[in-house]
């Protein structure tokens, strides 16, 4: 079995899983809703490959009526017909802190389905919408 | 000079953002009906909400995460959904009270019956969400707040039996044809209205969103343990006002209108043009507050952009939950239900929820992780788990009790 590369020991389902994630603006961009491992040939221990973040995410890992519910929302916003939960790989991980910092913005993201369309939809049209409050 | 400047104001709008409409009706019914019986309540509540608001305060400064952030993380994707649904029913039926209360104030004012108020309060109250930033919303509320000041004075021109109003609060007892279940069921109301989540909610935002840092510890603290207390005396002013004109002839407190009569009395038109005032402040800051504080649970529940510091259109999930709530309460206080009736119900089931606010709090405050050096030190812990106790023995008795009295009557 391999040590431990030493450094702080982190426990993905403590300091990863419902965690708020930043963008590289610190701007707010979901959270890390669900985690996917991935196991290495080799043999050794599995690792956090992918964090999914948003409905599409946490619908299944809710399950139940609204956890249905919840996927729908993604589905409708996607525009493929079966379309996956938000996917980020854990490459563009900046730092892992208090929140979950990357390196893209959150407009890069798969997640950022339903900010855009009330933005598009709704938001943008009330006048004020592009001044911050004074 | 500014930091002291900073520290003052901040105190002055604790006390001045402290009442509600929850505390102005729970103060007043039970002031005319237990006399001062029922102190014990708000002091228990007020000591309650300061150590839980402090550490709040704290562990957003320290980790710049909100209260609702960490109830997700801490108590996981489920069960936090659970509490977010409870949190967000209270805050949302809060958020209608506080509107009809903005209503009534202005009814009382103009005589326009208060229906045709209610459109224009929601209206007013999104826009000043809208285009005004954080801190002058505070400071202009929470120091037109202060007008409620002149309770003291009122009660003081009244000249009151202080010794019958002390005895009465200080030897607390069920009074004659009361029952016990009915005393207790108001002190849960009057408990419930001083530690209303949404307070920590608020407040554990603002920290996020007013960039507080390590040296702001100083102003957290400051304005916990000094505004907290002197609104709860406040609160305690209006039940003795209410103990002093009302008990006396058995008349029950029914409406907004009577919680604004002793001050009248005591001081004529300008004492009411200033309670007037003071009731306007208190319940429109609380209407914003509970207005951010449903859009605050929903976004730091599902990790959106929320907040007043960037602009709407980058925060657009949020603006829209907070739209919709304010539509919902408006109409939802435009079916001419009893806003009185309403507060007292509202009151009553955020008692019920409270331990699902601030146990996930107690937790976090005594991480290292994010606190550092700051966690809570023995004393607080000792204080903050009797205190957790105490909310979890009310959250259980709270439903029984409502059912056993039929809400107090």
């Amino acid at each position: 079995m391999n040590r431990p590369a030493p450094g702080r020991r982190l426990y993905a389902a403590l300091h990863l899983l419902d965690r708020q994630i930043l963008d590289a603006d610190s701007m707010m961009a979901g959270k890390v809703d669900d985690l996917e491992f991935e196991q290495p040939r080799d043999g050794s221990e599995p690792y956090v490959a992918t964090m999914l973040s948003g409905l599409g995410a946490l619908g299944p890992r809710l399950g139940g009526r609204l956890g249905r519910w919840l996927s729908g929302i993604h589905r409708r916003l996607r525009p493929e017909p079966e379309p996956g939960p938000a996917r980020i790989p854990f490459g563009v991980v900046k730092k892992l802190n208090n929140h979950v910092e990357l390196t893209l913005h959150r407009e890069e993201l798969e997640n950022n389905e339903l900010e855009a369309w009330t933005r598009d939809n709704l938001i943008a049209h009330i006048p004020g919408a592009g001044h911050a409050p004074e | 000079m500014k930091k002291l400047l900073g520290v003052t104001l901040g105190i002055l709008t604790a006390i001045g953002g402290f009442l509600d409409i929850g505390d102005i009706v729970t103060a007043s019914v039970t002031g005319a009906r237990f006399r001062m019986a029922l102190a014990w309540a708000v002091v228990l509540g007020v000591v309650g909400i300061v150590i839980y608001a402090e550490m709040a305060g704290r562990v957003a400064t320290l980790s710049h995460r909100p209260v609702f952030d960490l109830v997700r993380e801490r108590v996981g994707a489920r069960l936090g959904l659970a509490n977010l649904f409870a949190s967000y029913l209270i805050t949302f039926l809060t958020l209608a009270a506080e509107v009809a209360g903005v209503a009534l104030a202005l009814q009382l004012a103009s005589d326009v019956n208060y229906l045709l108020w209610i459109p224009l309060v929601g209206f007013l109250v999104w826009i000043v969400i809208w285009r005004v930033k954080f801190e002058t919303m505070e400071n202009v509320f929470g120091l037109f707040g202060l007008a409620l000041i002149v309770m003291a004075v009122a009660l003081w021109q009244l000249h009151p039996d202080w010794s019958s109003l002390w005895h009465s609060a200080s030897r607390p007892g069920v009074a004659s044809g009361e029952g016990a279940p009915t005393y207790f069921y108001y002190g849960i109301a009057l408990f419930g209205a001083t530690m209303t989540p949404y307070e920590v909610f608020f407040f554990s935002s603002g920290a996020v969103e007013e960039r507080w840092q390590r040296s702001d510890l100083m102003l957290n603290r400051a304005n916990v343990y000094l505004g907290f207390p002197l609104g709860g005396l406040l609160t305690l002013t209006l039940m003795a006002l209410t103990a002093v004109v009302f008990a006396p002839m058995n008349i029950t407190v029914e409406h907004l209108s009577q919680a604004a009569l002793p001050t009248s009395l005591a001081l004529g038109k300008v004492g009411l043009a200033l309670i007037l005032v003071g009731f306007f402040a208190a319940t429109f800051s609380a209407a914003l507050e509970t207005g951010l504080s449903a859009g605050y649970t929903i976004s730091q529940y599902f990790g959106w952009q929320w907040g007043k510091l960037v602009r709407p259109r980058e925060a657009s999930r949020f603006h829209v939950v907070v739209l919709l709530s304010l539509i919902g309460a408006v109409l939802l206080a435009l079916t001419a239900i009893d806003p009185v009736k309403l507060t007292e119900y509202t009151v009553v089931l955020a008692a019920a929820a409270l331990p699902l606010t601030y146990f996930p709090i107690l937790v976090v405050a005594n991480d290292p992780d994010f606190m550092g050096d700051k966690v809570n030190s023995r004393l607080s812990n000792a204080i903050a788990s009797v205190y957790l106790g105490i909310l979890i023995v009310v959250s259980i008795a709270t439903i029984p009790l409502m059912i056993a009295t039929k809400g107090g009557a």
